[in-house]
């Protein structure tokens, strides 16, 4: 009973921390399961994956709902992320742990020096969506309540692309722009996207440390758009891979069940309560434990 | 945001179809928490230990029913595990069916082809496990 209550602990804690800090819960669950519990890497990469559908759904009702995220450039990306995940989900079985374990450190230090180099936002409530977008890796759970009754603002509709706007018919990468934006360079995002599939499959991220760097600084995309977008695609991207470990028994029931509940918990409260947290301290302190786990890893990575 | 009458139409759609996914997501999130809530509980209850359960229990949809039935938590936490893991096909057929509502057969050809990278990776993972 004591380990099921630690389990679901942990999981509200990597909920919690990641909606704070903006991370997916990917990057704090595998080395929690591995590190802290002593799961076998492709388990926890398995329980992972499954809070990442988690919070990819939760966050993309309350975007689209919001018309924040924009649905068909996400489906479009999304087709070559999940083609992705379909080919990094096969790799994960040809591969050893060690390796895994090598790469998982490789991201954490990755992730730590992306939080490291971050300008701090004001914590004025005007920049809350600045504080969230500032996040690549976001993938914010607000409540799946949250949000569904506000009336739709259309500054904010995204998804409705000009040809359909204006009847006339553009090229395929023009109507996945929307207002205020043009989409550019389709074919970069397309293999951006298959990088980031292959990335979440083998480590149980969701992959939007590369997603929204892609849509924001080489598509034209704006950066809320881009993190809404990139937090909608990670669902079925997730999903590409994580079929692939349930059909292979590679996905315990017993754990990823209490984590993904743990997480769906800690990252509803996460959200309602960062206005009310200085981030600045947490993050400092978490790039410190994101090295510190980074060092773990590698040396796991070495002496498996 | 200016817009002609058939432009308003399909924005309007969109609109539409936005919320619905949205809706679809909260309520099919909310069901499979609650499958996954039960499961957990179930599972503190009759003592299983999560991290030293043995095997992992091999994954038969077929089996998934009974297993609910009799109370059993693997039952409940794998009912909830695949409603979890089906949310986002279900986002993205939804996607499909209101693209093609709006004849916007482009976005509807992509997201049949996301549906088919899925069934590609079950093929694949079927495969590889022979």
């Amino acid at each position: 009973m004591i380990a099921g209550l630690v389990l679901l602990g942990g999981g509200v804690a990597a909920g919690a921390f990641g909606s704070l800090l903006g991370l997916g819960g990917g990057i704090l669950i595998v080395p929690l399961l591995t590190l802290g519990f002593g799961v076998p890497l492709r388990e926890a990469v398995a329980a992972s994956l499954v809070s990442v559908i988690v919070t990819s759904s939760a966050s993309a009702a309350v975007y689209l709902q919001r018309h924040v995220a924009n649905l068909r450039l996400g489906m479009t990306l999304e087709l070559f992320s999940a083609a992705g995940a379909l080919v990094g989900g096969l790799i994960a079985f040809m591969i050893n742990e060690q390796v895994l374990a090598g790469l998982f450190a490789v991201l954490l230090v990755w992730v730590a020096v992306s939080m490291a180099r971050r300008k701090d936002p004001p914590r004025a409530p005007v920049d809350a969506d600045a504080a969230e977008v500032a996040a690549p890796d976001a993938a914010e759970v607000p409540a799946p309540d949250a949000g569904m009754g506000d009336p739709a603002d259309p500054a904010l509709v995204l998804d409705v692309a000009p040809a359909a706007a204006t009847g006339t018919e553009l090229s395929f990468t023009a109507s996945l722009s929307g207002p205020g934006y043009e989409v550019h360079r389709l074919p970069a995002g397309m293999l951006g996207s298959v990088f980031a599939g292959v990335n979440s499959a083998l480590l149980g991220v969701g992959g939007g440390i590369i997603k929204v760097p892609v849509m924001h600084l080489v598509m034209g995309v704006p950066l809320r758009t881009s993190t809404a977008t990139s937090n909608m695609m990670m669902g079925i991207t997730a999903t590409a891979s994580a079929v692939i470990y349930l059909l292979r028994d590679e996905i315990d029931p017993f754990i990823a069940g209490p984590i993904a509940l743990g997480v769906f918990v800690g990252a509803s409260v996460g959200s309602r309560v960062s206005h009310r947290i200085d981030i600045r301290i947490l993050r400092w302190l978490f790039v410190v434990v994101l090295v510190y786990t980074a060092i773990q890893m590698a040396t796991r990575a070495l002496t498996l | 945001m200016s817009a002609s009458a058939p432009g308003s139409a399909r924005a309007g759609a969109a609109y539409g179809l936005e919320a619905l996914i949205a809706r679809l997501l909260v309520a099919g999130l909310w069901l499979a928490m609650g499958l996954v809530l039960v499961g957990v509980v179930l599972m503190l209850a009759t003592g299983t230990d999560p991290l030293d359960h043995g095997a992992i229990p091999p994954f038969d949809l077929a089996h998934i029913p009974s297993e609910m039935l009799a109370l059993r938590p693997a039952g409940f936490l794998w009912a909830g595990i695949v409603l979890i893991i089906a949310l986002p096909i279900g986002r993205v057929m939804v996607a499909g069916v209101g693209f093609l509502a709006v004849h916007d057969r482009r976005m509807a050809l992509i997201s049949l082809l996301v549906l088919l990278v899925v069934l590609a990776s079950i093929a694949a993972a079927i495969g590889v496990g022979v």
